[in-house]
């Protein structure tokens, strides 16, 4: 790596604006807003301006930041720091209009571990504030990461072997590439079943209603996030608006990517910008499906039944999937 | 050409030092403290001056014992012969020691008898260098005994303890049950080879297999699986390391299961080679794999941090078995990558368990909670553990599971079998387990609220902290710079472990291995990268970001307690009281994931009952294994 | 002689059925008996049957062998006299024999001074309720 002035700006670039932290701050934010329009749309009320998210997290940023008695102050304070760490670098490894920042054999297995820094960083932060509530809270957000990380697996498995097929393929670029010249992965009927279930991993990924049980207000008062106020919170909130984006741009390059407009109207600038409106519309549309649908029209999991549902039908969707791609379907 | 000599000294130097600590170091702290340590260190010295020659320059030693060289192509001595493999695996063994030795001298300060401790130390430690530097079957033998009969003394040595002197005798039967299918199947190979030396075995053995050097297989196999403490051998192992003294736990997880581990790859890559074969590559992946999800599950339902992490060692040498059963090079550089970060992380976390122990006189999780306060370094350093083993980026743990699971996978696209595939989602689900766990543990110990009889508990003492942090250094370091890892360390292993014909030439005269018709198959080198030295700018810009953020647009204020001493003093606050009394409420360790186990209640209860505790059962278990080990084996190989 | 050699190797099977019924004997022990002592006698046991083993190995294909022990001059002597140089037994297995046979006292050893202190502490030798460590 050759680290001239020019390169090194570059890369404070891609970092910084885009794809990096300016930019996955922006889109999430943005499908946040969108995402509550339509629950409040489809619930008969008129809901909150699409902007509502940023003015949050910017009252968030103006209030008091107290750090609780029992709290041990400096893992608590950098917990939301360090979730937001692990989400802007996987933001660096998803291809955004297939443009990645880096990319690597191991693609898919390191964005599965990065997922998991934010979800860390939450129940490690809600464990250091002392609170018993907290303490539950952070009980059930590990139940749910388990339970969404088995089909997860499977589904990013079943998508290696379709495209890798005798050879090993974790590469997301590679699975980007392969979907430019094969067609998307959507449209293969063996992936269908993956395609669901990893609709259903997105909102227990994201933590939005049913399977926010880790939150439960009603319960157990934002569990983890239960003695977190000021800044720390607004980094939380935040978090989850980024989760949001990159999980569905994650799905959109799974199972939709490689959809390029290059073809039809000439490489260039106006490709690209076509291709990233087409790309967040995607985004917009995997929301719509995955969470606000979901979150309108059902009522809150109990953490046993959460586990069960996603060891039982989800992951049993992914391994349906992955069991007719390696027969040759 | 001096240095053909250090694996044999380094090997002495630890007996010597067990000798002169009865001899000298009855009455004074200081003396065998010293003898101990400078053992240690001399050993430790040795076995580092040989990475040069023997891991960079490719050169394997070979030492007959009397200088009784092979006469007429027949081994007659017994030979000392140290290649890549056992060299990785020897410097694992001396790294442990030193630290463990530094560890010790303020750990087990306030124990009684303590030259018996350090006799049995650096036997228990000479023992296990010797065996994976010995190049003679029935040595090995005896170094598994040595290594037996005193980790047996450690296990009871704080024998007033609970629980201390049946884990030793159970640790005693179900080992010497191992011991001697080992010397079952040594007898048996002896008969039809008449020769005691791994490399002309090798020879003689290389695609030529007869039924009675398959039993023999199958006995070694079982008796060195028992060794390595994977499931259904592990019950001891569990009670061992939770009784032990934490320095001893360490040295258990960190080099005596990994003699088991080394015997085994030796085992099957070298003596035998089987390892080439679609059945024994099925067999050994079964264990490995049954291994690490049984290991974590009973992790789960653990309430003492010791057993806890007992399981977890069990659970962690399933990942090596497994990937060092997939005979591919990648596989077998997984496999000894995590052997090692296991070794680092492991002896961490056990480390930070006997600190906790000491302080506060218990590891039970639900007494457990606000360490944090009191001990923080201990708790930074824990928590460096605990995200190795649970394989977050960029720590050591994720470097090594990332190559299980890409081994484990290119093995199961490249042959086609769905059972690898399944292996893989084994592997990750068992390490978001092991997260769990690790959840558990930081949030009933080190974090939630400080119990009012733990107010005035004290960190632990510089010299105990000391190979802490060495230790979660190494952990931070082998995780950025594993690449350097797997080229000075790894790769070197793994070549040694596929080119048989090296090892045989080395030590019977060059030409032999042709003579035997035995053929070298290395497969490709792997490549791998998935981090590089940009991230790291990437990293530090964006933690400046949030972290300016959080600090300079916030107004911070420190909580208080409100009320203290009964009731709310404070007027404006006493609704929210009700006049009543704060009580400190604390989730404790077994409290968390009910919502998990109430789902696993039939799996929790069948897996309680086996672990039964009667030593009968667990003999048993042993008995049934290696006999469906002799059944498999005549049914499979061929 | 062939009748001599032959019932020889009939023999020599005697003695690998006899040490496989003591390993499977010491292991049947180990597994069934409730009693700490009987648990450590059968450990004895194995290590008994396999050094039988090891002992038998050592006469492999030797009929007629003696003890290992002669000077240089009638070794040399011997062989070349009549070209046959399997006169005596291999010695190899019986040192192995000696040394396992030490470390087998030294396990039951061991395991009975084990058997004390758990008796002093449990006030029992039954396995059933030596079980503090379980789950």
């Amino acid at each position: 790596m050759n680290f001239s002035l020019i390169g090194a700006l570059q890369i404070l670039f891609k970092i910084l604006i885009f794809p990096g932290l300016l930019f996955v701050v922006v889109i999430g934010l943005f499908l946040a807003g969108i995402d509550r329009k339509l629950v409040a749309r489809m619930q008969k009320r008129v809901g909150p301006p699409l902007r509502q998210p940023w003015f949050d997290f910017l009252k968030l940023l103006g209030k008091e930041t107290i750090v609780p008695h029992a709290a041990n102050k400096a893992v608590y304070l950098a917990a939301p720091v360090i979730g937001f760490t692990g989400l802007v670098v996987m933001a660096l490894f998803i291809p955004v209009f297939g443009y990645s920042t880096f990319s690597g054999n191991g693609d898919l297995i390191v964005l599965l571990y990065l997922l998991t820094i934010p979800a860390v960083a939450l129940i490690i932060g809600g464990s250091a504030s002392g609170s018993p509530y907290a303490g539950i809270g952070i009980s059930r957000e590990m139940v749910t990461m388990m339970s969404y990380e088995l089909p997860l697996i499977i589904i990013l498995l079943s998508v290696a072997r379709k495209v890798g097929g005798s050879a090993l393929c974790f590469s997301l670029g590679q699975i980007v590439n392969w979907q430019a010249s094969n067609g998307c992965l959507a449209f293969h009927p063996a992936l269908i079943p993956a395609m669901l279930a990893m609709l259903l991993v997105i909102p227990a990924e994201v933590g939005t209603q049913p399977f926010d049980v880790a939150e439960a207000e009603t319960e157990i008062c934002e569990g983890p996030l239960i003695e977190y106020s000021g800044a720390p919170l607004a980094v939380f909130k935040l978090n989850t608006a980024m989760k949001m984006f990159i999980m569905t741009a994650l799905f959109t390059n799974l199972f939709f990517g490689g959809v390029s407009t290059a073809s039809l109207i000439g490489a260039g600038i106006p490709a690209i910008a076509l291709d990233a409106v087409i790309m967040v519309l995607i985004c917009i549309v995997v929301t719509f499906l995955s969470m606000s649908l979901i979150h309108a029209i059902t009522a809150r999991f109990k953490i046993e039944h959460l586990f069960k549902f996603y060891w039982t039908v989800v992951a049993g969707l992914a391994a349906l999937s992955l069991v007719l791609v390696w027969f040759g379907l | 050409m001096s240095y053909i000599h250090f694996p044999v000294i380094a090997v002495m130097t630890l007996f010597m030092g067990a000798f002169l600590t009865v001899v000298l170091g009855r009455h004074s702290k200081g003396v065998r403290s010293f003898i101990a340590l400078a053992a240690s260190c001399v050993s430790f010295a040795l076995i580092a001056m040989l990475v040069k020659p023997v891991m960079i320059d490719g050169e394997i030693i070979s030492y007959w014992m009397g200088n009784w060289a092979p006469m007429s192509g027949y081994a007659i001595g017994i030979g000392y012969e140290v290649d890549q493999l056992g060299l990785f695996f020897a410097l694992l063994v001396v790294t442990t020691i030193l630290l463990s030795a530094v560890y010790s001298i303020r750990y087990i300060e306030k124990d009684s008898s303590q030259d018996f401790y350090y006799v049995l130390f650096l036997m228990l430690s000479g023992s296990v260098l010797g065996l994976v530097m010995t190049g003679d079957v029935f040595n090995m033998f005896i170094m598994i005994e040595i290594m037996t009969f005193t980790a047996v003394g450690l296990t009871a040595f704080r024998n007033t303890s609970f629980g201390a002197v049946e884990a030793g005798f159970k640790y005693l039967v179900i080992g010497s049950i191992g011991s001697s299918f080992t010397l079952f199947g040594i007898a048996v190979l002896y008969g039809q080879c008449h020769t005691l030396n791994m490399a002309q075995l090798s020879a003689m053995l290389y695609g030529n297999h007869s039924p009675a050097t398959l039993m023999a297989f199958a006995l070694m196999f079982t008796g060195l699986a028992v060794k390595s403490y994977i499931v259904p051998f592990h019950t001891p192992a569990a009670d061992a390391y939770t009784t032990a003294p934490s320095s001893i736990s360490m040295v258990f997880s960190g080099m005596v299961n990994k003699a088991g581990v080394y015997g085994m790859i030796r085992l099957v890559y070298i003596i035998f080679r089987t390892v080439d074969m679609p059945s024994v590559q099925t067999l050994i992946v079964l264990f490995g794999t049954v291994t690490m999800f049984i290991g974590v599950t009973m992790a789960l339902a653990q309430h003492d941090f010791k057993r806890l992490l007992a399981f977890h060692s069990i659970s962690q040498i399933g990942y090596v078995i497994t990937a060092a059963g997939l005979c591919t090079s990648l596989g077998l550089s997984a496999g000894l990558f995590h052997a090692m970060n296991h070794t680092l992380f492991k002896g961490l976390l056990f480390l930070c368990a006997g600190a906790v122990l000491r302080s506060t006189g218990t590891t039970n999780l639900d007494q457990l909670g606000g360490l944090s306060k009191r001990m923080p370094k201990t708790t930074l350093c824990f928590l460096v553990g605990a995200f190795s083993i649970s394989g977050l980026p960029p720590f050591n743990g994720f470097a090594s599971k990332w190559l299980v699971y890409q081994a484990a996978y290119e093995k199961a696209v490249t042959t086609g079998n769905i059972f690898y595939a399944f292996v893989t989602v084994t592997a990750v689900v068992v390490s978001v387990m092991t997260l769990a766990s690790f959840i558990k543990v930081t949030q009933a110990a080190f974090f939630g609220q400080l119990p009012a009889r733990l107010a005035d508990v004290e960190e632990a003492p510089g010299l105990m902290l000391l190979p802490m942090y060495i230790m979660s250094l190494l952990c931070v370091g082998t995780g950025i710079f594993y690449d350097k890892v797997y080229q000075y360390l790894l790769d070197p292993a793994v070549r040694a472990a596929f080119t048989v014909s090296n090892y045989i030439d080395r030590m019977m005269g060059d030409g032999y291995a042709e003579a035997a018709g035995v053929e070298d198959v290395f497969a490709s080198n792997p490549h791998f990268s998935y981090w590089n030295p940009v991230i790291w700018l990437a990293l530090f810009v964006i933690v400046f970001c949030a972290a300016y953020i959080c600090v300079v647009t916030s107004k911070g204020s420190r909580g208080q307690i409100l009320s203290d001493e009964g009731g709310a003093e404070d007027g404006k606050y006493a609704t929210f009281f009700s006049g009543e009394k704060a009580l400190p409420s604390h989730v404790a360790g077994s409290d968390l994931f009910w919502g998990f186990k109430t789902d696993w209640k039939g799996y929790f209860r069948v897996m309680e009952g086996l672990h039964s505790g009667i030593v009968n059962d667990y003999a048993l278990y042993v008995v049934a294994a290696a006999a469906f080990v002799v059944v498999f084996t005549f049914a499979f190989l061929r | 002689m062939m009748m001599k050699r032959r019932l020889r190797n009939k023999m020599m099977n005697v003695n690998y059925i006899a040490s496989v019924i003591l390993v499977v004997m010491g292991l049947y022990t180990i597994i069934t008996k409730k009693n700490l002592i009987k648990v450590v006698l059968g450990m004895g046991i194995v290590d008994y049957g396999i050094n039988l083993f090891i002992v038998s190995v050592g006469f492999n294909d030797k009929a007629g062998a003696t003890a290992p022990i002669y000077n240089m001059t009638e070794l040399l002597g011997q062989a070349q006299a009549t070209g046959v140089t399997q006169f005596f037994v291999d010695p190899v297995p019986q040192a192995l024999t000696l040394t396992s046979i030490v470390i087998g006292a030294c396990v039951d050893a061991m395991a009975l001074s084990l058997v004390i202190k758990l008796y002093k502490q449990y006030k029992t030798v039954n396995t059933d309720e030596i079980r503090r460590l379980r789950g």
